[in-house]
């Protein structure tokens, strides 16, 4: 108890008196910790916790849902993909309730296996996420996956959607909390842009609250000595360069593309698409899949929320029309959406 | 038209709604009026009986730990023993699919049998009806169990400064259903508490100071809570550090982004007593093996309504009432 007590204490004196000071952290994970620790009850009344773009669930495309959905009701296809994906809504229902065949997975290996099992099916793979899970389908790309085994690629990338939030003087942040597992992949100096282009004091931290109070101390600390430069609370795990295995396999088979963001819009070099060379494994192209526009839902802010322009209880459908049970928007779905954190931890 | 949706039968606020709004409307019995466990009934004019029966549904119908006949015996002697009674009596009915493998129902009896003659509970009626096949999954057990009543334990007995008291590890019956049920990657085995409580709570009965008791099955730690806060008025403040969770426990929910306090137990009892006799209600459940990690989680205050979860850094945060039933076919 001693050592969170000091770091309280140490937070409080580093928080400057009469400024107000907004950190964001653009990880479901550090959302879930600052939420279900009680941890912004702990915080000086000037400094804020901002949860940002953490959750690669809400920020996938109507778009990319409304295919997959129609994918998984060919008679020829199997669609695969992780469990919260299907229950996101789009305006044309959710795979759960409008698709046929599909399956949920919790691994890129379980849609070898499905493929493996089902020869005579087309297994899509709808893979989505940061560079924590683009590694994972670049590394089953790289061991080799069956002919009947697609990818339908919505991956996107975490340093590019936080270069757009600091430019934009409405959200108004003075430091991020880089996250820890995709830091793992791309390195800790993949922040580096934010300190020197910006002056933007940016730490690495892991996901237990002691540690990301270190890193909100490290952010404090060169907002007040102005020394600001990227940090890493987490080196046990993460390091500099990152994991250059990881790094090459996604660049051998992904190559940056301009793609849209729920509710955000379209933001350039910010997704991942598979190279022209594995065109064949492109669902994209195989199944020939076009662009869908989006549509609004009426109410929801998700779009705001993820940009950490609201928070989730602003939101007027939040704990009303809008619940983890009957999902308007995409950010109450996940267990990693800040609408989702903020329902279940009260 | 409004439909029956899975979150009715999860034991949490929509099955509160349906009892509530569906149910209350036609039955107006003074037995039935407390909503308790179990229901007290006088048969004649000194003793006082206790009554309780519950459906069992649960999937898979074996898994770590247990199967749905021992939880058919354990959940039913649990309503009894935490409503202050001495189990004596259960009722067996059995609902079973066209074409299920003799082999399983005898297991399942087996069970039973044991579990029952361990809690020394007598099966002394029953019932058996078939179903054709895919008109249900397998087999479904409803029990009817029969106590008598030694103390009763109304949540109005409840006041602010008592303590509250959990007799074990939480969440172990809703991680271990969950692992059984779906393919994950995850190498653990978390078997179900799923035990008979009479055994452990019935010395509770002599404890002065004794006030109220509740297993905490569907919804969890957190959801009795809210339940005894709602019917008290008084607010309940528990520590996150002094709640008993197994390591491994913890890190499955931690991965699935499930709260242990929100999961089902099949085996543990929350315990209000003054705070006075907690130290002697802890030394009784430790003494007994199904009590080894019996801890006092919290207190109850009349500072606040609802209940109020202090983390480990210190930070606070409220438990509420889940509508969303993560789990559903727990038990």
């Amino acid at each position: 108890m001693n050592k969170i007590e000091d770091l309280l204490n140490h937070i409080k004196h580093l928080v400057p008196d009469n400024k107000k000071v907004r950190i964001m952290n653009v990880c479901g994970s550090h959302e879930h910790t600052i939420a279900f620790s009680g941890m912004r009850s702990l915080m000086p009344a000037n400094l804020e916790l901002v949860p940002g773009p953490g959750c690669p669930v809400c920020v996938c495309p109507e778009s990319d849902i409304i295919n997959a959905i129609n994918l998984s009701n060919r008679e020829d296809v199997i669609l695969v993909t992780y469990g919260d994906m299907l229950r996101v809504p789009s305006k044309e229902g959710s795979i759960r309730a409008q698709g046929r065949n599909y399956r949920m997975i919790t691994s890129p290996s379980e849609a070898i296996r499905t493929a493996r099992e089902n020869p005579d099916k087309k297994v899509v793979f709808f893979s989505i996420g940061f560079e924590t899970t683009t590694a994972p389908t670049a590394a089953i790309l790289e061991t080799g996956v069956p002919e009947n085994l697609f990818i339908l690629s919505s991956h996107r990338l975490t340093p590019t959607i936080m270069e757009i939030l600091v430019k934009d003087a409405e959200i108004g942040l003075d430091g991020f909390i880089a996250p820890g597992h995709v830091s793992a992949i791309t390195g800790s100096n993949a922040w580096n842009v934010f300190s020197e282009k910006y002056g933007i004091p940016t730490v690495v931290a892991g996901f237990d609250a002691d540690n990301l109070m270190m890193g909100i101390a490290e952010i404090l600390r060169q907002l007040k000595t102005g020394e600001v430069k990227t940090g890493n609370v987490y080196a046990g795990v993460v390091r500099p360069e990152g994991n250059l295995h990881a790094q090459r396999i996604m660049d051998k088979f992904f190559e940056v593309a301009d793609v849209n963001w729920r509710g955000v819009g379209f933001v350039p070099g910010s997704g991942l698409e598979l190279r022209d060379i594995y065109a064949d494994r492109d669902a994209r192209r195989v199944f020939d899949l076009k662009e869908i526009k989006e549509e609004k839902i009426p109410g929801c802010i998700c779009g705001s929320i993820i940009l950490g322009k609201a928070y989730p209880d602003t939101c007027r459908l939040f704990k009303k029309a809008c619940s983890p049970k009957t999902p308007k928007g995409p950010c109450m779905v996940s267990m990693e959406g800040s609408c989702n954190i903020w329902y279940r931890a009260g | 038209m409004k439909k029956i949706e899975i979150g009715h039968g999860s034991g949490g606020k929509l099955t509160r709604d349906l009892i509530e709004k569906t149910f209350m409307k036609y039955f107006r019995s003074d037995e039935l009026k407390p909503l308790e466990d179990a229901a007290c009934i006088h048969l004649d004019h000194d003793r006082r009986t206790a009554i309780t029966t519950d459906s069992y549904v649960i999937r898979p119908l074996f898994f770590p730990g247990g199967n749905i006949g021992k939880l058919s015996v354990c959940g039913t002697i649990n309503d009894l023993a935490v409503s202050g009674a001495v189990p004596k009596y259960l009722s067996l009915g059995l609902i079973i699919e066209e074409g299920f493998p003799i082999e399983s129902l005898e297991q399942i009896i087996k069970s039973i049998n044991d579990t029952a003659a361990a809690a020394g509970v007598s099966i002394v009626t029953g019932d058996t009806k078939v179903v054709e096949k895919d008109k249900c999954d397998g087999i479904y057990i409803n029990t009817t169990g029969i106590g008598e009543i030694v103390i009763q334990l109304p949540a109005r007995n409840v006041s602010a400064g008592d303590a509250v008291i959990v007799t074990g590890t939480i969440g172990d019956h809703g991680t271990a259903i969950a692992m059984a049920r779906e393919r994950f990657d995850i190498e653990a085995r978390v078997e179900s508490d799923c035990s008979p409580l009479n055994g452990m709570l019935t010395p509770l009965f002599e404890i002065d100071g004794l006030r109220w008791m509740r297993d905490p099955t569907r919804g969890g730690l957190a959801t009795v809570l809210v339940e005894l806060s709602g019917a008290t008025g008084l607010g309940a403040r528990i520590f996150e550090d002094r709640v008993p969770v197994r390591e491994d426990v913890r890190f499955i929910q931690d991965m699935l982004g499930y709260d242990p306090l929100y999961l089902a137990n099949e085996g543990k009892a929350v315990i209000i007593t003054s705070a006075g006799s907690a130290d002697r209600v802890i030394e009784i459940l430790r003494a007994h093996p199904l009590g080894k990690n019996a801890s006092v989680i919290g207190n109850i205050s009349s500072e606040f309504n609802g209940v109020r979860l202090k983390t480990r850094i210190g930070g606070e945060r409220t438990l509420e009432m889940l509508e969303e039933d993560s789990l559903p076919r727990i038990c």
